[in-house]
């Protein structure tokens, strides 16, 4: 795509069939934050709309949401039309409301009007714009192949690592080997469509409708010439006549919903970051806050279920919070002072929270590189341990009281590895122990146990 | 933290076996095991010869030379120029699906399909064990030292990596090969093995206090025999090999909520005759029926299900209107408390044994532990009072209202121990 095209461009995005897209594409694993709100729905459209905005800088966009009042008039006129549709997935509906507030955050224009379905919305703005603008399309749905022009394009999102599809009257004619992109209503005519309930004709499938609107042009050519047929898709043919014309005509995009917006209507302007980061903090969004508003957006946000090691000393923490703004105070042990005035802290406290600082991953091979520890919230240690074995040994043996304490509660995250480096350092450890990873574990079984997860409690995975 | 555990009703767990658990199997993890790699370079070289074997043997049979390795033109080879029938779907890509189900069936008409197959299970076994275990043989130590992994299985079980000994196929004859590699530290040591039998089987009938199988355990009879004859109304003498083929498959699926249709696959019956045999099965066992159906109650009511110790899985998705994802979650509500439960039970084993071990002053290691079973290294001084204490403590680790079997063996590599 040329830069300079960019003014012209107006990219119309199919809002529902993104969402569910983005829903179905981990409804096998859905991603959850800590309240157990599955967000798989609200995450995928996010990442197409994303993508879309980082990719391609447009200027005009509108995303359009289907009425919510189903009453369209070709659902009037025949009740079969979309009667096979499942009611909407409790997941999805929940997840609409706080999609539009967050295309509203973005300060993207959002169009919705009682009556009428999104793809018709999306093709009459389509049609009355093509004259001055490229207008894309951002849909998976294969239907609206039926409106691509020569200034109009069908904009498919990446999935599974496939790249963005852009179609244009070429790509549309050979995809469904048309003479032009409009007789794309008529295959689906006579296909016939199990989502949208359209019933087609029977015994005529994909491969079948394609070969005869090849043929005779149209279903009307097809039913005219149907004494030229032979056998049981002739008797289809007659006997199925009308709902062929039926399904053509629900297959058939309304190009006339009462609908004006002048080009300002939709015009991107810049998100409101500070709404995104209260959404996205609310929501858990670890992964896509950094992607969205850079890496010093934090989830770190008190929710009621924070985890917390020191108790009720973290309860301040607030969204925002950083090393910049929080009070703290990190040492590093230089002297046998300094050692044996921690050493005597320890004591007090009768609790020390520690970690190895090593090498390697592989614990039995692992060497020291230092170690660090903390007795209470905002205040940590820090020792560096030479290289040299026996020196490493001879600076660790001051800490043997605290680790071979049978008082003494030694907390670790994923502690094991930590027991095995100090073992090649000949240090056991004794008495109480505790794990993060391990308690973790018992909180939220399916879930990661890494201290990064840990560190901002309870977000949802997301990439 | 700890707070946070309470709330999740998991303090006693936590620390009653996950805590006391970790320097056990740092332990065990530090100590390692010693592995015979001059038989894995012996049996490399066997099986390379029999993968050559193999090869021409299909040739021949061909009449083509192509890549066994590569599905699409094996799948070419066997169902365009041999013509063999193809029954199976074709896969996304639009070639023949070459898949150990695809080939299984057809191999008794078809003596080259089993030859794939073993070829294949050759391969595999050579390239992710027997290639692979000498090389992660530690530099230092000279012994191999696996990780166990305590946070990964949402179960409660334990698995292992580096190398995963879950993994180690049993089934199979060249399977169990692999297992000899495993070896005493030395001359004055041997192997010990330690196995609860029927664990998950005997856990449901305790569960579901299902007193028809609790009296076949009680009785100590063969658990799959026993109920091939309740479900078929024959006497247990009069149970043939398939009837209770048939019995193990449903004991077995149970523990993951098979459905008729599961079962008629894996057992290539009719789904009628299948959903006749769950029939049966349920009316036999009628309690085991009522616990599983009180388990999923359990879930939609709590929102997770629990095992013996309080191990709890959660299931959010038991409410789904999705049948598909509402399924999944019912199952687990029946498999968790059973598969949880069997890893409650061994960990609390591991912890008594490695205690006990330590108060008798033991030189012996515990160095193994996969599946349901532990693997000792034991001085040969101690081996007899060892193998006493680990039966001993496998078997009154948890208090359960069913008798546990645990089987035992000692040898001088793992698959004599075992």
């Amino acid at each position: 795509m040329k830069k300079e095209d960019n003014d012209n461009r107006l990219f119309l995005l199919d809002a529902f069939a993104l969402i569910y897209r983005g829903y179905y594409a981990f409804i096998n694993n859905p991603l959850r934050n800590s309240r157990g709100q599955n967000v798989s729905a609200i995450v995928g459209f996010i990442n197409t709309l994303y993508d879309l905005l980082s990719n391609e800088k447009p200027s005009h966009l509108a995303v359009v949401f289907d009425s919510s009042d189903d009453t369209t008039d070709r659902k009037k006129e025949h009740d079969f039309y979309k009667a096979n549709r499942e009611k909407m997935p409790e997941d999805i509906a929940y997840a609409i409301p706080i999609i539009k507030e967050i295309i509203d955050a973005f300060n993207i224009p959002r169009l919705e009007l009682e009556g009428f379905e999104a793809d018709d919305i999306i093709g009459t703005i389509a049609k009355k714009k093509e004259k001055d603008h490229k207008v894309y399309m951002v849909t998976p749905d294969k239907d609206f192949a039926q409106l691509v022009s020569s200034n109009i394009f069908m904009y498919k999102p990446s999935r599974q690592g496939k790249g963005v599809e852009i179609l244009g009257v070429d790509e549309v004619k050979k995809k469904w080997d048309v003479d032009q992109p409009e007789q794309v209503i008529d295959i689906l005519g006579l296909w016939g469509d199990s989502v949208d309930n359209i019933p087609g004709i029977p015994g005529i499938g994909e491969k079948t409708a394609k070969k005869l609107v090849k043929q005779y042009g149209s279903v009307e050519g097809l039913i005219e010439n149907a004494e030229k047929l032979s056998g049981k898709q002739k008797e289809n043919v007659i006997q199925f006549s009308e709902q062929g014309l039926i399904s053509k005509k629900l297959a058939t995009i309304i190009l006339d919903v009462p609908v004006d917006v002048s080009d300002d209507d939709l015009v991107v302007s810049e998100p409101d970051k500070e709404k995104l980061r209260e959404i996205f903090a609310k929501l858990e969004f670890r992964n896509i806050g950094k992607k969205i508003l850079g890496d010093d957006y934090s989830a770190n946000v008190k929710t009621e279920g924070q985890i917390d090691i020191f108790g009720s000393q973290t309860d301040e923490i607030q969204a925002g919070k950083d090393l910049n703004n929080t009070d703290h105070n990190y040492h590093i042990l230089n002297s046998k002072e300094d050692i044996s005035k921690f050493i005597a802290d320890v004591h007090t406290a009768g609790v020390v929270a520690f970690d190895t600082e090593t090498s390697g991953l592989d614990p039995i091979t692992a060497t020291l590189v230092g170690m660090s520890f903390c007795i209470k919230a905002g205040s940590a240690y820090y020792i560096h341990l030479s290289e040299v074995h026996d020196e490493a040994c001879k600076t660790l043996d001051a800490f043997r009281e605290i680790f071979e304490d049978k008082k003494i509660l030694k907390i670790g995250q994923d502690i094991k590895f930590d027991m095995h480096v100090l073992k090649n350092y000949k240090l056991e450890i004794d008495g109480p122990i505790f794990d993060t990873m391990v308690a973790h574990y018992l909180v939220e079984p399916e879930k990661r146990h890494t201290l990064e997860y840990l560190s901002e409690p309870f977000s949802a995975t997301l990439q | 933290m700890s707070k946070k555990v309470e709330e999740h009703g998991a303090q006693e767990l936590l620390s009653k076996v996950e805590i006391p658990l970790i320097p056990v199997l740092c332990d065990m993890e530090h100590e390692g095991v010693a592995l015979d790699t001059a038989f894995l370079q012996d049996l490399s070289r066997e099986m390379n010869t029999e993968l050559e074997n193999i090869q021409k043997s299909v040739f021949n049979t061909t009449g083509v030379e192509f890549n066994i390795d590569s599905p699409k033109q094996l799948g070419t080879v066997l169902f365009d120029t041999m013509k063999i029938p193809y029954k199976g779907k074709k896969t996304k890509s639009g070639q023949y699906s070459t898949s150990e189900d695809v080939l299984s069936k057809i191999a008794s008409d078809y003596p080259i399909a089993r030859e794939v197959l073993n070829y294949r299970e050759t391969k595999k076994l050579k390239s992710t064990y027997v290639d692979a275990l000498p090389a992660l043989v530690n530099k230092e130590t000279g012994r191999l030292h696996t990780t166990f992994n305590q946070t990964t299985a949402a179960t409660g079980r334990l698995s292992s990596n580096t190398p995963n000994l879950q993994n180690i196929p049993i089934r199979t004859e060249k399977g169990r090969q692999v297992r000899k590699a495993f070896i005493p530290r030395d001359a004055d040591h041997v192997l010990l093995s330690a196995d609860y039998s029927q664990i998950e089987l005997r856990i449901i009938a305790a569960l579901s206090k299902e007193a028809n199988m609790l009296e076949d355990f009680q009785k100590g009879l063969d658990i799959h025999s026993a109920t091939a004859a309740r479900v078929f109304g024959v006497k247990e003498d009069q149970v043939t090999r398939e009837m209770r083929g048939k019995a193990k498959a449903v004991n077995f699926g149970l523990i993951y909520g098979q459905s008729a249709f599961g079962l008629s696959q894996q057992l290539q019956i009719s789904r009628s005759e299948a959903a006749d045999i769950i029939k049966s099965y349920f009316e036999k066992y009628s309690s085991i029926k009522q616990y599983m159906d009180n388990n999923i109650q359990f879930a939609k009511d709590n929102g997770y299900v629990e095992t013996i110790l309080g191990r709890r899985r959660y299931l959010p998705d038991i409410h789904s209107k999705n049948h598909t994802v509402r399924g999944f979650a019912e199952r687990n509500a029946i498999n968790a408390p059973i598969q949880g439960s069997a890893a409650d039970m061994i960990k609390m084993a591991m912890i008594d044994v490695y205690r006990a071990m330590h108060e008798k002053g033991f030189k012996s290691k515990m160095t193994l532990q996969v599946h349901d079973e532990l693997v000792f290294d034991a001085l040969k001084d101690e081996v007899d009072d060892l193998q006493k204490l680990v039966v001993d403590k496998m078997q009154s680790a948890v208090e359960i209202n069913v008798p546990i079997v645990v089987e035992s063996g000692i040898g001088n590599n793992w698959l004599e121990a075992h």
